[in-house]
């Protein structure tokens, strides 16, 4: 594979194709900032008709979770509409594919190099949305807020894993746009990104368990709350882990088997 | 040992056969058929390091296929392939170190950032030092002038710019081998003459081995000696142009423009046997063979008999020969058999 100079280039790289186009960017955390306003109200007015708490939520600690949730969807846009088949289609594929570099690392390179410039944003759009709505609670203190970034980061390495791993059906079939909207909506429901997982019927709240998405939001967003109790977010950084390695892996071994495949939809 | 040897090489694609109309596709949705089809069909061919080769076809001759598997960024179906002691597809990485690529199609360079710094990029991904990535790029950029454009995104400069900042792109590690699949299309004559030029600088003065694939006969005039022929991905030549031209396009045809019509051209058919003298109103023109006579000849037989006005000849065109390889008229593969009368109607366009 050689050395990792090559990577950090192109993660370089990517940085500077965002700035490039921060307009676009900008505009489509715009468009989810009305979404995050319409879950706000949504929820208010839940909180409104049972005051107290809902499953153990306050309405300020409902407020940090949603907006955990928002940060942690405003990373890899880019990188999750990216479309393979695309790539497929166009032959573009052949020219990453003559170069000295690994393919799945590349990617990586490319999706991660802006993440830190996306999630300032989000940050700084998600701290407006607070004030505006009187405030959201904070992490209690310094080692939950550490434990929350460690699980973001892997939230983060679910996301690029299971997303790759969904690129690479392309491959097999001719287009993945239904398989991607199939991916988002279970992915939102069982990342506990519309709802928190504890609100789920028990059934329900057992196959999310053990479904790889609550580990994209849930965890992140119960770490930062602190409703984890010390061996509970040992656990759940642990099943985070596994996801984040064995999608990626899964990714490596679906790539390999793809370039035998490549060969029947190439020419 | 040969740079690039090819036994028995054999890709095979399934193609999904679907009948035409919307009941076709439904069908083709329950009850799916496929056919083979054998892109690359056991082609055996081996290239020596600095040889600089033509690899020509119709469309879908299977052309493209085999540069895929040359660069490793296809599988074959069977068969061996060994590039520089690698086996492509296995080592494709590395593999990708010893060899540069022009798409003609698509480029290489990041649309959205300035052109050098995807030059730069290829400089950390093919980790080339960085004296040598210096003087490389100073000197690429001085001869296919990239200066002009180089701190312009690669969506915002023309074709030919594009063209030239792609080879040079292809080029900055030193590859042992460059493929080039299509570089002229659709570019100026200009342009193309500055790629031509640089490929074959390359050629002569750093041996680099060259595979190219192309419609444009200028392009194989300018810079292969060998050209090696495909179709139904089968090779059905393989030789050098030159031996090509000698057997196949022995003919020259020199048309006199004269000042009055000729009476009869009975004398001048006399000292030229074997030749085709025509006439069209005030043009004499003379089909012979280069191997029997002279240019000279020919004129100094005819002069006496007319009054010459001006005179041109026409050399045969390789596009000829080769629109005629592709139409099946002509059968390279057994070259004893062609003689004059097969060659005689070549000449002439």
């Amino acid at each position: 594979m050689g050395g990792i100079g090559k990577y950090r280039s192109m993660a370089r790289t990517s940085i500077e194709i965002w700035f490039t186009y921060r307009t676009t960017f900008v505009l489509n955390m715009i468009g989810s900032i009305f979404y995050v306003f319409a879950m706000f109200y949504l929820w208010q007015t839940i909180f409104l008709g049972s005051p107290g708490a809902l499953a153990g939520f306050t309405w300020p600690e409902m407020k940090a979770y949603l907006l955990v949730s928002f940060v942690l969807s405003s990373l890899m846009p880019w990188f999750a509409e990216w479309n393979m088949s695309m790539d497929l289609k166009e032959g573009r594929i052949a020219i990453d594919l003559a170069r000295p570099i690994d393919f799945q690392a590349s990617r990586f390179a490319s999706a991660v190099g802006p993440v830190p410039f996306e999630f300032g944003s989000a940050v700084a759009i998600g701290a407006v949305v607070a004030f505006v709505f009187g405030g959201i609670a904070l992490p209690v203190d310094g080692a939950h807020a550490a434990v929350f970034l460690v699980s973001a980061v892997l939230a983060t390495l679910i996301k690029f894993g299971l997303v790759y791993c969904v690129s690479m059906t392309a491959f097999w079939t001719t287009g993945t746009d239904g398989i991607t909207v199939g991916r988002v909506a279970v992915q939102n429901l069982f990342s506990g990104a519309l709802i928190p997982l504890v609100f789920f019927p028990d059934w329900l709240r057992a196959l999310a368990a053990v479904l790889p998405f609550q580990g994209m939001v849930s965890t992140p967003a119960l770490a930062y709350l602190g409703k984890m109790d010390a061996p509970t977010t040992a656990l759940m950084l642990g099943v985070q882990a596994f996801w984040a390695i064995g999608l990626i892996l899964l990714g490596r071994l679906a790539w390999r088997g793809a370039q035998r495949v490549v060969t029947i939809n190439g020419g | 040992m040969p740079l690039i040897e090819a036994r028995g090489l054999t890709k095979k694609f399934r193609q999904a056969v679907k009948e035409p109309g919307l009941v076709g596709s439904l069908r083709h949705f329950f009850t799916r058929k496929y056919r083979d089809k054998l892109a690359v069909d056991h082609i055996d061919f081996s290239v020596e390091a600095g040889e600089s080769v033509a690899y020509l076809g119709p469309n879908g001759a299977g052309k493209s296929t085999t540069i895929k598997m040359l660069t490793g960024i296809l599988v074959p179906t069977s068969g061996s392939l060994i590039v520089d002691g690698l086996v492509p597809h296995e080592k494709r990485q590395q593999n990708a170190r010893n060899i540069g690529v022009v798409f003609g199609q698509r480029t290489q360079l990041w649309w959205d950032i300035p052109v050098v710094e995807s030059f730069n990029l290829a400089r950390d991904m093919y980790e080339i030092p960085v004296k040598r990535y210096r003087d490389n790029l100073a000197q690429f950029t001085e001869i296919l002038g990239l200066a002009e454009f180089m701190n312009l995104p690669a969506a915002k400069i023309s074709l030919g710019q594009r063209m030239r900042a792609d080879l040079c792109m292809a080029l900055l590690h030193d590859p042992k081998i460059l493929y080039l699949d299509e570089p002229t299309i659709g570019l100026d004559i200009a342009v193309k003459d500055s790629i031509r030029g640089f490929v074959r600088s390359r050629v002569e003065e750093r041996g680099t081995t060259v595979i190219l694939t192309t419609h444009d006969l200028g392009d194989i005039e300018d810079i292969c000696k060998r050209i090696v022929i495909i179709d139904n991905g089968r090779i059905i030549h393989d030789g050098d142009l030159a031996a090509l031209k000698d057997t196949y396009a022995r003919d020259r045809v020199i048309h006199f423009q004269l000042a009055r019509p000729p009476e009869s051209t009975a004398l001048i058919c006399a000292g030229l046997p074997t030749c085709e003298t025509t006439t069209d109103g005030l043009r004499l023109s003379v089909r012979f063979d280069r191997f029997k006579f002279a240019a000279g000849e020919i004129a100094a037989a005819v002069m006496p008999h007319v009054e010459v006005v001006d005179f041109r000849i026409d050399e045969p065109e390789v596009e000829d020969l080769i629109r005629k390889v592709y139409l099946g008229q002509l059968n390279l593969s057994t070259p004893e058999s062609a003689g004059a009368p097969e060659t005689g109607e070549l000449a002439g366009a």
